[in-house]
């Protein structure tokens, strides 16, 4: 038998399932009305992730090795981060000791970009985060970028 | 394959090291729902990967992360399959030998004649490679049962299919 039937999930779907091992992650989705892989390239750019971040002033990638990065975070009360993660097109998933923070981003049938978006404030060194907020924050980030997309 | 240092780091706490099994698992836990979720194999390898992260913290042996997630991915398939299906439950058809040349023909016809927990025996037996009696464990149901099934089918398969 060679031909068995095959498929593939979406990286939305897989997004689901990772932040299912996460207590307190909360999953916030939108289909924005844009084209995937304007999404995907926007998002990709850390300086527009750091913009449709409430807390975030700035984030730089100091090291990079194929999809693993290495991100210094800024805030807005001089706090910095450390995130380790992966990061590439339609995908990110970034933790520090403190922080997580995840994207994910799939073409919708029928038209539009679902954006997914986790994380929040880390119980530290924990796959879990802290419940508070967590859920309008995300849903401030989804604001920020459908903004952004139609500019 | 994982390192099993990867799946203890993930165990711990370390997310990056989650997405990495994840990474690893996904592939695998698609191959085992397609053929027995069919249409609603993207729903069943979801929800698989789901319950798959929600457990790990709790699986005992790292080294065994893969016939874990294959048992969790073959129980998945078969409720979400059931769940999800509209068409009149089909007649039991029987399953072919593993090396009989009729069932390089059609696979889809063949997996869309069967129920799902039929299709989770052909799987295990054929894609994985499982005994019989291996694959009863992964269903949960007596090796007598399994071995039955398989037999019963074969013989009104072929019939179905000359038909």
């Amino acid at each position: 038998m060679t031909d068995w039937p095959t498929i593939e999930l979406t990286d939305i779907e897989r997004f689901r399932a990772l932040a299912a091992g996460v207590p307190g992650a909360v999953v916030t989705e939108r289909v924005l009305p844009a084209e995937p892989d304007r999404v995907k390239s926007m998002l990709a750019d850390l300086d527009v992730f750091a913009e449709i971040q409430a807390d975030l002033v700035s984030a730089t990638v100091l090291e990079r090795d194929g999809d693993r990065v290495v991100v210094l975070a800024k805030g807005r009360l001089g706090q910095r981060a450390r995130l380790t993660g992966q990061l590439r097109p339609g995908w990110c998933w970034l933790q520090s000791r403190f922080l997580i923070m995840g994207m994910a981003v799939a073409a919708e049938p029928g038209g539009g970009t679902r954006v997914a978006l986790t994380g929040g404030i880390r119980v530290p060194g924990r796959a879990a985060i802290v419940p508070i907020r967590v859920r309008q924050e995300s849903a401030k980030s989804l604001d920020r970028l459908e903004r952004l997309l139609r500019a | 394959m994982i390192e099993e240092q990867l799946v203890r780091a993930a165990q711990r706490g370390d997310t990056v090291a989650m997405n990495d099994v994840l990474d690893a698992l996904t592939p695998y836990v698609g191959r085992i729902c397609g053929p027995i979720a069919l249409s609603d194999g993207p729903d069943a390898a979801q929800e698989a990967l789901i319950a798959i992260f929600r457990g790990l913290r709790g699986l005992e042996n790292p080294a065994a992360v893969f016939g874990w997630a294959r048992a969790i991915a073959v129980r998945e398939a078969v409720r979400v399959a059931r769940r999800g299906q509209r068409q009149q439950p089909a007649e039991l058809a029987d399953l072919p030998a593993a090396d009989d040349p009729q069932l390089t023909v059609d696979v889809q016809d063949v997996l869309r004649r069967l129920s799902p927990e039929h299709r989770a025996v052909l799987v295990l037996r054929d894609l994985e490679g499982m005994d019989e009696q291996a694959a009863a464990a992964v269903l949960d149901v007596p090796a007598g049962t399994a071995k039955s099934r398989l037999h019963r089918a074969r013989a009104s398969f072929r019939k179905a299919w000359r038909s």
